[in-house]
């Protein structure tokens, strides 16, 4: 119980890995489902490592040393407390950072969604910044400002309605929600969540694209609405040499629709089947240690 | 309900908001007419007034006699809209990080990007 219970906790670094990779290579909806699913499993075992470290602290309870100086023998103690006093205290900030976030996402999309009336789902905000945002919630809105709707013409608005309802259609705020959840697990999973918000805005683009049959007017939609935002918040530094997530989008959208590169998710897969495997024989050293402690 | 029927409802629904976005992103009020035009013309003229209606009982759109000529003009009703900006604001103001927790459309420009996508667009309409 030493490598088997720490390895898990840098795995993830493989679903960071392919979530670079994935880029603009595979189908948004196959990285979307992949990189989630494999973020929380992994997350999960992050977590599980983090408890059975706790766990460790067993035989300095009260009982066991009294046990321990009785019978006069030394327990075996494979995991040293300060790191099991560690784990608690990341387990604990995990678990509160958890709650927090799930708390306030909840909180602003219940306030946005009782913002104003809607006209079949969508509500109209008389604000210049042009803004277009995706509420969910039973029933799901889209939360448009008069600033956006008059910087675009209709075909264009119809473009962004279509992939503000591709959002909610497909519950991307739930994706984000679990990838951000995982992230503040483990922070090595940050890039994957970062890849997830990037991939739903794709995986919207993709279907508001196939809904209205014109790649080129979502990219003009999608181009047209940033520049507008340009004038009311400052560009943040640029991170890479190809552009921000916008113009990826854009130029995405001037090629055909990503096909495949499924093959790509082996590499999450693998990490949660060695995090799975790993935390198994773990749990089971964990058992091992626990008779010795209780029966020796 | 029949999966045509369906279709339907859900294609009025949808009409609902591009008439709404329409008068919006209009200067003046606009006549069912102008609506239509606005829209790119696909719409019957019957369609477009009962949507109009509806948004009229929805309290979402207010109508006068229109300037010229019979019949009325519409703009969408103003203080529904500066109420939910206000509420808006004030539930995003909460939130230095509204990024991280809204699927914004097309949020997160970077330096250099608006050169990049002028191009990009100038290169499309040519």
């Amino acid at each position: 119980m030493t490598v088997t219970v720490y390895l898990p906790l840098l795995l993830p670094v493989l679903v960071a890995l392919a979530a670079r990779h994935l880029a603009d290579r595979a189908r948004p909806r196959a990285a979307v489902l992949g990189l989630v699913t494999a973020s929380v499993l992994t997350a999960a075992a992050s977590l599980w490592s983090l408890l059975l470290l706790v766990l460790t602290l067993f035989d300095d309870l009260p009982a066991m040393e009294a046990l321990n100086s009785r019978s006069g023998m030394h327990l075996p103690e494979p995991v040293p407390d300060w790191v099991a006093v560690t784990a608690t205290v990341v387990l604990a900030a995990c678990l509160i950072n958890l709650a927090r976030d799930v708390h306030l996402r909840h909180g602003t999309a219940r306030r946005l969604r009782t913002a104003g009336p809607t006209a079949d789902g969508v509500m109209v905000a008389d604000w210049s910044e042009p803004l277009a945002v995706a509420v969910p919630g039973r029933p799901g809105q889209v939360l448009l400002t008069t600033g956006m709707l008059r910087v675009l013409d209709a075909d264009e608005r119809r473009a962004v309605l279509a992939h503000e309802r591709a959002h909610l259609a497909h519950h991307h705020h739930l994706a984000v929600l679990l990838a951000a959840a995982a992230a503040s697990v483990n922070p090595l999973l940050r890039p994957a969540r970062d890849a997830v918000i990037y991939q739903v805005e794709r995986w919207a683009d993709e279907e508001a694209a196939a809904g209205l049959g014109n790649r080129d007017l979502v990219a003009r939609a999608v181009a047209r609405a940033a520049l507008a935002t340009a004038d009311y918040r400052t560009p943040t530094p640029a991170l890479g040499v190809h552009g921000g997530v916008i113009v990826r989008r854009v130029k995405a959208l001037h090629r055909p629709a990503p096909a495949g590169a499924g093959w790509l998710l082996a590499l999450p897969a693998a990490a949660v089947i060695a995090c799975i495997a790993l935390e198994a024989i773990a749990t089971l050293d964990f058992f091992q240690l626990l008779d010795a402690w209780l029966i020796g | 309900m029949s999966d045509e029927e369906a279709g339907r409802r859900r294609a009025r629904g949808e009409l609902e908001s591009e008439v709404m976005a329409a008068l919006w992103a209009a200067d003046e009020p606009l006549t069912p007419t102008a609506v239509q035009t606005a829209l790119g013309g696909s719409l019957a003229y019957n369609t477009v007034q009962t949507i109009l209606i509806r948004l009229l009982e929805k309290d979402l759109v207010r109508r006068g006699p229109a300037d010229r000529g019979r019949g009325h003009a519409y703009w969408p009703a103003q203080d529904a809209a500066t109420l939910t900006a206000t509420r808006m604001r004030a539930a995003l103001d909460e939130r230095p990080d509204r990024q991280a927790v809204l699927q914004q459309f097309a949020a997160g420009l970077e330096a250099g990007d608006v050169e990049t996508l002028r191009a990009l667009l100038a290169e499309r309409d040519s």
